[in-house]
């Protein structure tokens, strides 16, 4: 129980930071809507299309505003040295993992609230009755995403140059939720259900778990290091 | 508390930072370490702290050998950085707060107030602690450990930006901890500061130990180690 105690002590703190500071969120909220002006600008969604297109564009879209606040996970810590002074306390490495990753995923949710339905608004997408199970596939891709993004945040933390390092590593290791979430949501939008999409469904699944349980296990060394 | 330091040393890539040390710390000491810049003290109270990991050698709290990343270890230090560790836009009461709850401690409001009247915070309770002056963020810091009681106490440098009250709360609060059975380690270049204080003192060159013995009035040994080893010192 100390491990779930601690991981609500350092989430209750930084999402009482980023209420005073707001710097994570509103970044995220602004860059997410312009990208989906520039993509409404540059695309047009013919109705054929849409399938094949609309969850790429969204899923960039995520990534992109996912990375920005990334380089930001562990800003406060790098403040007046406090990730020593976490590291220096008995807090559980896997704690403050599971608090970094809740709080990503938290920032993520809120911006996808916003930008989804936005997305479709801008796109006249006529299939709002699809959007709970898009919904449900982009949580599971978005609980992949700030799971890895917490541990290679976390491995860039002490890198010169840690916001051009942490695309570079993070895009090419999140190719299998990409294209499960990906393929998830066009199934979805060509047939209303997950369907044939189910395989994919699995590995996302499977991502999610294993990369949370490897995240709480090596934490120490990846923080310590 | 007691401490057994055995045969510590840290290497980064060819250098060795700390080599070959050894000491013994019984409960109660206040210790003055001691050394010209590069000696390695901020490497040793490093590796006490257990911020990095020792290349070779242990580190035994009352007898027991305690790996870095044991939380027992973690839990029994407190390493003291003058205006560090603190979290600007936190309140100050909210840092303690904080922090008392990461080390498991629990305290009442009244006892938190009574912490920071002791420092003279009271009446910024409620401020963010990025508005402190670097000072009174030092003050902060003798107030959260103060609240946390760490058996082995850390401070690298804690002169610098205390003014004279800030002093006497700083060495009032060493004194009472040590009275109490808890081990003090402090680095200091306020030689003669830090030296009416101590009743040990530790000098470290090119990171091996050269000195090591408790206070003793005259001190001939230390005079001679000083003049050899911290040559431009304001003893």
């Amino acid at each position: 129980m100390t491990i779930l105690r601690q991981t609500y002590l350092v989430l209750r703190k930084d999402l009482l930071l980023e209420l005073r500071r707001r710097d994570s969120l509103l970044t995220m909220f602004f860059f997410g809507t312009l990208l989906l002006f520039v993509f409404n600008f540059s695309f047009d969604l013919a109705p054929d299309k849409v399938a094949a297109m609309a969850p790429a564009l969204l899923w960039l879209a995520f990534l992109f505003t996912g990375t920005l606040g990334l380089a930001q996970l562990f800003q406060a810590e790098r403040e007046n040295h406090c990730l020593d002074a976490l590291l220096l306390s008995p807090l559980d490495r896997g704690a403050l993992f599971l608090a970094k990753t809740l709080f990503n995923f938290i920032l993520m949710l809120l911006v996808e609230i916003v930008v989804i339905p936005l997305f479709w608004i801008l796109f006249n997408l006529p299939s709002w009755n699809l959007l709970p199970q898009l919904f449900l596939v982009t949580l599971l891709g978005t609980v992949g995403f700030c799971v890895l993004g917490t541990i290679l945040s976390a491995v860039t933390l002490r890198a010169r140059a840690r916001e051009l390092l942490l695309p570079l590593v993070l895009f090419p290791l999140m190719i299998p939720v990409i294209l499960a979430t990906i393929r998830c949501m066009e199934n979805v939008m060509r047939t209303g259900m997950i369907g044939d999409a189910l395989p994919w469904l699995r590995l996302l699944l499977g991502f999610d778990v294993i990369f949370l349980t490897v995240g709480v296990l090596i934490f120490d060394r990846v923080v310590e290091a | 508390m007691r401490l057994a330091v055995r045969k510590l040393a840290k290497a980064y890539g060819f250098l060795w930072a700390v080599r070959d040390l050894h000491i013994e710390l019984a409960a109660g000491d206040l210790v003055a370490l001691l050394g010209p810049n590069g000696a390695g003290k901020t490497t040793f109270l490093k590796l006490l702290a257990g911020l990095i990991e020792p290349t070779e050698g242990t580190v035994a709290f009352d007898g027991t050998a305690l790996a870095a990343s044991d939380a027992r270890r973690r839990r029994q230090i407190g390493l003291l950085a003058p205006a560090d560790h603190l979290y600007d836009n936190l309140t100050v009461k909210e840092n303690l707060e904080f922090f008392a709850e990461l080390y498991d401690k629990k305290p009442s409001g009244s006892q938190l107030a009574a912490t920071l009247d002791q420092v003279q915070l009271a009446e910024r309770a409620g401020e963010y602690t990025g508005n402190l002056s670097s000072g009174m963020k030092c003050r902060l810091s003798i107030a959260k450990w103060q609240l946390l009681e760490p058996g082995l106490l850390l401070l690298d440098e804690p002169y610098g930006v205390l003014d004279g009250n800030g002093v006497d709360l700083l060495e009032g609060f060493l004194k009472a901890h040590c009275a109490k059975g808890n081990l003090v380690i402090m680095a200091s270049h306020h030689v003669a500061r830090v030296l009416k204080l101590c009743n040990r003192a530790i000098i470290l060159h090119q990171g091996r130990l050269s000195f090591d013995e408790p206070r003793q009035q005259p001190w001939p040994s230390f005079d001679a180690a000083f003049g050899e080893y911290l040559p431009r010192g304001d003893l």
